[in-house]
């Protein structure tokens, strides 16, 4: 689906990662792999450090310590945030949603509605077109998105295909109505066909967790998981994003009546250095347009990556002019949600691990 | 005029690392470095030298290199 939604503006934007640091090539050698064969990996594919979140953080953790910060550092009263989302495939708990949790973590009044839409790398384009639908339709002076996951403890130590990929972090994205400003423009689509490329098969309604033992199996490649892992098959992963992510970036720009030249940066979601210059080449970008460093620091942020790579690739720009982003988050749903929007200036809180408990 | 399966072969070699070693006939799972990170690399190579986009499955059932060269074909 297309949508154009105005008047809106991006107040601010803060990032809170977790504070392990795991290394790819230390963790691959402690694990009996080839040195050679996992500087090849690195370098193809860009993995070299991520960040973990400590035992006990969660993504709430992460969310509440970014929109504590950001509240803290935005011209925004807290009392106007008429609504807070939370996106997430990581929550606390079955229920209840983690943005309920959020809002009596902040305190927010009981004005404030709250709820969560369960989504992965896509999820922060859903969630800022559902924040923007809530101020250009719904009458909300301002909406709170949070966006973050905690995917590394999802995956099986043992499964060195999908295990390094990810890194933890929880986002804070705090949106505005406004009297005049350029349209914001989304495409959002699903291909539902294909969701069991990216699965976490149980734990879930479906196969609750104790329903059955989770037994683990080893693969033609000699990598283990459980039904309760996070499994994602690379391959078609690949093809699916290289299929619609470029359709998709194309038709937001059309809708936008944006080319290349006039756009400063492509923000895709940080997958990683091998899918992102694969998909910028597909979609007429030069490299130095399309960010594609924020792997090699952090991991595969889930849907934090977009907001983790606007600040960190763009953030002191952003903060003192205003510019033309297009981004695209992609993952499992499958789904997908590219958009064209006009940003800046624009708060940007400093990156900070969240410190370990005590 | 059509790349000959040599030339199809030598652009191949040329883009997934795992391969060098290889001759057409050589076994894949007998590379050490065939893996997931090369059939990616295959995938990678289809799609941007002939706009051919292959799947995983296609590219896990080549036994040889040769099989590899006659899905690009």
């Amino acid at each position: 689906m297309q949508s154009t939604l105005a008047p809106l503006r991006l107040a601010g934007l803060a990032v809170t990662t977790g504070p392990v640091e795991r290394d790819f090539l230390q963790d691959g050698i402690a694990a009996g792999q080839d040195p050679v064969a996992l500087e090849r990996v690195a370098r193809t594919v860009g993995l070299r450090r991520r960040l973990v979140a400590a035992p006990g953080q969660t993504a709430l953790d992460l969310c509440t310590d970014a929109a504590r910060r950001l509240l803290a550092a935005c011209p925004v009263e807290a009392a106007a945030v008429d609504a807070v989302v939370f996106v997430t495939q990581t929550p606390d708990h079955a229920q209840p949603n983690n943005a309920s949790l959020l809002h009596g973590r902040l305190g927010f009044p009981k004005s404030t509605a709250a709820y969560d839409l369960a989504l992965g790398c896509s999820g922060w384009v859903y969630g800022l077109h559902q924040a923007a639908m809530l101020c250009a339709h719904g009458g909300a002076r301002a909406v709170l998105l949070c966006a973050g996951d905690t995917l590394s403890r999802t995956t099986n130590p043992r499964d060195r295909a999908t295990d390094p990929l990810f890194g933890d972090a929880g986002t804070a994205t705090l949106l505005v109505r406004v009297e005049g400003g350029a349209p914001w423009h989304f495409v959002l689509g699903a291909d539902g066909a294909r969701a069991r490329v990216i699965e976490v098969p149980a734990g879930g309604a479906r196969a609750p967790r104790g329903s059955s033992p989770w037994e683990e199996r080893t693969d033609a490649e000699g990598n283990a998981r459980h039904p309760g892992n996070l499994h994602m098959d690379g391959a078609e992963v690949f093809n699916f994003t290289l299929r619609e992510v470029p359709a998709a970036v194309a038709e937001v720009m059309t809708l936008a009546g944006w080319t290349e030249p006039t756009v400063a940066a492509l923000v895709l979601h940080q997958a990683n250095r091998f899918v992102i210059s694969s998909v910028a080449r597909k979609c007429g970008f030069p490299p130095a347009k399309a960010p594609m460093d924020l792997v090699e620091r952090f991991g595969n942020q889930s849907s934090a990556s977009i907001p983790c790579a606007l600040v960190e690739s763009l953030g002191p720009r952003l903060s003192t002019e205003s510019l033309q982003v297009v981004a695209c988050g992609f993952g499992v749903g499958l789904s997908w949600g590219a958009t064209a929007l006009t940003l800046g200036p624009m708060t940007i809180a400093p990156t900070l691990p969240l410190a370990s408990l005590a | 005029m059509n790349p000959t399966e040599e030339q199809r072969w030598l652009a191949l070699q040329a883009e997934v690392d795992a391969l060098a070693p290889a001759g057409l006939d050589t076994v894949l799972a007998s590379l050490p470095q065939w893996d997931s990170l090369a059939i990616l690399l295959v995938l990678t190579h289809a799609e941007q030298a002939y706009h051919r986009p292959l799947t995983g499955a296609q590219v896990r059932a080549c036994r040889t290199a040769r099989d590899l060269v006659a899905l690009l074909s």
